[in-house]
């Protein structure tokens, strides 16, 4: 349950205030705007990075904003997109001649207010292009990638698309680039318990005790399937062989691996569980790079975690190890 | 100004408040329908969207038409998420269609149906996809469906049934569009929450009238 809040109307604005001031040295706000900007924001001859979605899910999205990956985040209230009008308030504020590449999470709320802020954008000039993240294999099936939603490969597709855009790449190959990430990253998550919406008592859907949910949703969206809770290897391999099984054509055997907590599994558990993902990972001849087991893309207080792979090759593995600077994830 | 265009911009301001005040009495309830299929803020969102349409339109001056391009605009940017970009818009294309008037049955049923159309095309919702268009789409036919010189209170009270019987009919769909149509079939079972709180939009407005002129 959210414990820690003033009234429940403010906490977006909250969150903001105080994000802001503990991390100064890479962020600031962006002056009349839901939203941050990295310290080293405007650059007008880069391409600006703008990500966004609803909030409940650090350290997306303003974690990711810093020097070398997002140029700004636009900030919903709990759950819910960003208006039109403050994602086109921090494009005016991020955004020069090179233009803009917008790149978030496939859900039908950020779909339709930043369409209209990309359209009002085109006709005041600004080149902005878009990159929805599709990663989660259990929302949609094969041969309908592009309906699934987002989760937690939101990080390697924007950390791709920070990186080219920083070394000064056109907007034409910046969001190429976001395009390949996306179409190599898959994801698969499990809940063990719901996550409950500050100033609410009850939590937004339970788990029965003893069960797990296949295929959670970040939004608390119920899982598509139920499952009896297993053992953690046992898990490893579930998260695992699904992945596998919907692998994208043309992946080699470098692998950029993420395994996510949602915001009340404990690292430890997770290592844990990695232990065993590591293992059946170069079991199947895969290399896992640069492998992330953190929080990245969490739902409020929900239980559960989920693993993500991106298939890398030589063009996208330079750009996920680039150097990077935010407040959840940072490359010296 | 004339009466009739002072009345209709009456009409609008007290039709925000009794909307914000019905949201108000069934932000729970909303909340709850969404959390069958969705993340459970549709309650919260409306209230948040109507509460920032009331302090705009308040804030603002001019006709009828102009106080629902105010509202529909701090509505979507307040609201957020697809409720606020949907509803927004459709509030606000209402407006420009009103404009400064007339405000009768065939300049409010002309611009719904263009609130309509614009929603339809920025959500890509279909009938039958368990939507608020699934109560709005019918109440539009049934307003189109009156006699053109029908008074707009007595058209409106008549379609209203209309809508309310679009969203008993939600209850069996499944979801096509949204969040909620990841979950497929487990949508089933429940009114869609966005076709609910439109309806009551709709029933706010016969409130006003009821008040003013009782049937």
């Amino acid at each position: 349950m959210t414990k820690l809040y003033n009234d429940p109307a403010d906490f977006r604005a909250e969150l903001i205030e105080g994000f802001v001031a503990a991390y100064s040295r890479l962020v600031k706000r962006v002056p009349n705007a839901s939203g941050v900007m990295a310290v080293d924001a405007p650059q007008p001859g880069k391409v600006a990075l703008v990500i966004g979605g609803g909030s409940g899910h650090y350290p997306a999205f303003c974690g990711y904003v810093g020097p070398g990956l997002a140029t700004a985040a636009v900030m919903g209230n709990i759950f819910s997109a960003p208006s039109a009008e403050q994602v086109y308030r921090v494009t005016q504020a991020v955004t020069g001649e090179a233009g803009v590449l917008y790149c978030y999470g496939n859900y039908s709320g950020d779909v339709l207010n930043f369409d209209m802020a990309e359209l009002r954008c085109q006709d005041e000039g600004i080149d902005a292009r878009t990159v929805c993240v599709t990663d989660d294999v259990a929302s949609a099936p094969r041969g309908q990638e592009d309906e699934r939603r987002g989760i937690a490969g939101d990080f390697f597709v924007f950390k791709i698309a920070g990186a080219s855009a920083a070394r000064g790449e056109r907007l034409d190959e910046v969001e190429r680039l976001a395009r390949k990430a996306n179409q190599r990253t898959r994801s698969f998550g499990v809940a063990f318990a719901g996550c409950t919406l500050p100033g609410q008592t009850a939590p937004l859907f339970t788990v029965a005790p003893g069960k797990m949910e296949l295929g959670l949703g970040v939004h608390g969206e119920p899982g598509v399937q139920s499952s009896h809770m297993r053992p953690a290897r046992e898990v490893a391999d579930l998260l695992l062989a699904t992945l596998l099984s919907d692998a994208p054509a043309g992946g080699g055997a470098s692998v950029a691996v993420l395994l996510n907590g949602l915001g009340s599994t404990h690292y430890e558990e997770l290592f844990v569980l990695y232990k065993d993902i590591h293992r059946r990972l170069l079991a199947e001849g895969l290399q896992p790079t640069q492998p992330i087991v953190a929080e990245m893309v969490t739902s409020l207080d929900m239980a559960g975690c989920s693993l993500t792979l991106c298939w890398l090759d030589d063009e996208l593995t330079p750009l996920l190890n680039a150097p990077c600077a935010s407040a959840a994830y940072t490359n010296a | 100004m004339k009466d009739a265009e002072k009345d209709a911009e009456r009409v609008v301001r007290r039709w925000l408040t009794y909307a914000l005040e019905s949201m108000v009495a069934h932000e729970q309830e909303l909340g709850l329908l969404d959390a069958a299929a969705g993340d459970g803020d549709h309650g919260a969102t409306m209230v948040r969207g109507l509460r920032a349409a009331h302090a705009a339109a308040k804030a603002a001056n001019g006709s009828a038409g102009d106080l629902l391009v105010v509202a529909g605009a701090a509505f979507a940017d307040a609201g957020g998420g697809a409720s606020g970009a949907l509803l927004g818009a459709l509030i606000t294309t209402v407006g420009r269609g009103l404009g400064d008037g007339p405000y009768d049955l065939t300049t409010t049923t002309t611009a719904l149906q263009a609130g309509l159309a614009t929603i339809t095309r920025l959500g890509k919702a279909h009938p039958g996809d368990k939507t608020l268009i699934d109560a709005l789409q019918p109440f539009v036919d049934a307003l189109t469906a009156q006699p053109a010189d029908q008074p707009l209170i007595v058209a409106w009270r008549a379609a209203l049934p209309a809508a309310v019987a679009g969203v008993a009919a939600t209850q069996t769909m499944v979801a096509k569009r949204g969040r909620a149509a990841k979950l497929g079939e487990r949508s089933q079972g429940h009114p869609d929450p966005g076709a609910v709180s439109l309806t009551y939009l709709l029933q706010a407005m016969s409130a006003v009238w009821d008040e003013n002129y009782p049937s």
